[in-house]
């Protein structure tokens, strides 16, 4: 757990906390509370209103939520987890910011992830991808046992 | 609510997160300086946590607008120890880039806070 040196010659995976992978766990984290926030005010008092876009934050904010721990965990496990949720959250914020546009709709009211995330800075489109190539990087010595 | 002491949160919470970017920059670590902001900025929240709490009632647009300004006024206090947390382990400049992200947090949530506020003049 406690496996320190992330120098570039590590020939082990290292760890998906251990150097910037430890800003990328604030960031989830961050979203993660940011979107639960939201999520947990809109469907607890008006749901009815638009009850596709806050399944869909409720859902996003699970999938913050996951990937923050099995990132900040890091095992062999955790990996797997946080590149199934990772692959999720890229889909949704892709599909959601696609169908925000296209039938705008469906969504009267903002989710995390509708128009690309652009309520938070685009961060929810970008943080995906910087999650996808960290894993790619951190794994990428042994893969399989 | 009272506004001077959002102000100074959020401007402590600007200065934290300044801090950290630019010792992240320059490979430092934590030091007496940054730990008096730090203070400042969660002595500050913790303040702002009773007044919110106190004057929860003269939140206007009902029960929702009161939780989310509850929600708010309690969370923040924890974002700081929690960045703190995360960066005990990490003896290298990230971890100044987490205690960046979390000042970023707190700007960002003071403001909102103070934006839920402002809805009953």
């Amino acid at each position: 757990m406690a496996e320190r040196d992330p120098g570039p010659s590590a020939q082990q995976p290292r760890s998906t906390r251990s150097g910037p992978g430890v800003v990328l766990v604030a960031l989830y984290g961050l979203l993660a509370l940011a979107a639960t926030g939201r999520s947990v005010l809109q469907i607890s008092e008006y749901f009815d209103r638009a009850p596709l876009a806050y399944v869909l934050s409720a859902l996003a904010a699970v999938i913050y939520i996951v990937a923050t721990v099995a990132l900040a965990r890091g095992d062999r496990t955790s990996r797997r987890v946080a590149l199934l949720a990772i692959s999720v959250e890229l889909a949704g914020v892709l599909v959601v910011g696609l169908a925000s546009y296209l039938v705008p709709q469906a969504f009267p009211d903002k989710t995390v992830w509708s128009h690309f995330g652009s309520g938070y800075g685009y961060v929810p489109l970008v943080l995906p991808v910087l999650g996808l190539l960290w894993l790619r990087r951190t794994g990428r010595p042994s893969v399989a046992p | 609510m009272l506004y001077p002491l959002t102000v100074v949160v959020f401007v402590a919470a600007l200065l934290l997160m300044v801090l950290s970017g630019w010792y992240a920059a320059r490979s430092r670590l934590v030091d007496d300086r940054l730990l008096l902001v730090g203070a400042v900025v969660e002595v500050g929240l913790l303040v702002q946590l009773v007044v919110a709490l106190v004057h929860l009632g003269d939140v206007t647009g009902g029960g929702s607008e009161q939780a989310t300004f509850a929600a708010y006024a309690i969370t923040l206090p924890f974002v700081l120890p929690a960045a703190v947390f995360l960066a005990l382990k990490e003896k290298t400049r990230w971890a100044m880039g987490v205690v960046a992200v979390g000042a970023f947090g707190i700007a960002v949530m003071t403001a909102r806070l103070q934006q839920i506020w402002n809805l009953g003049g």
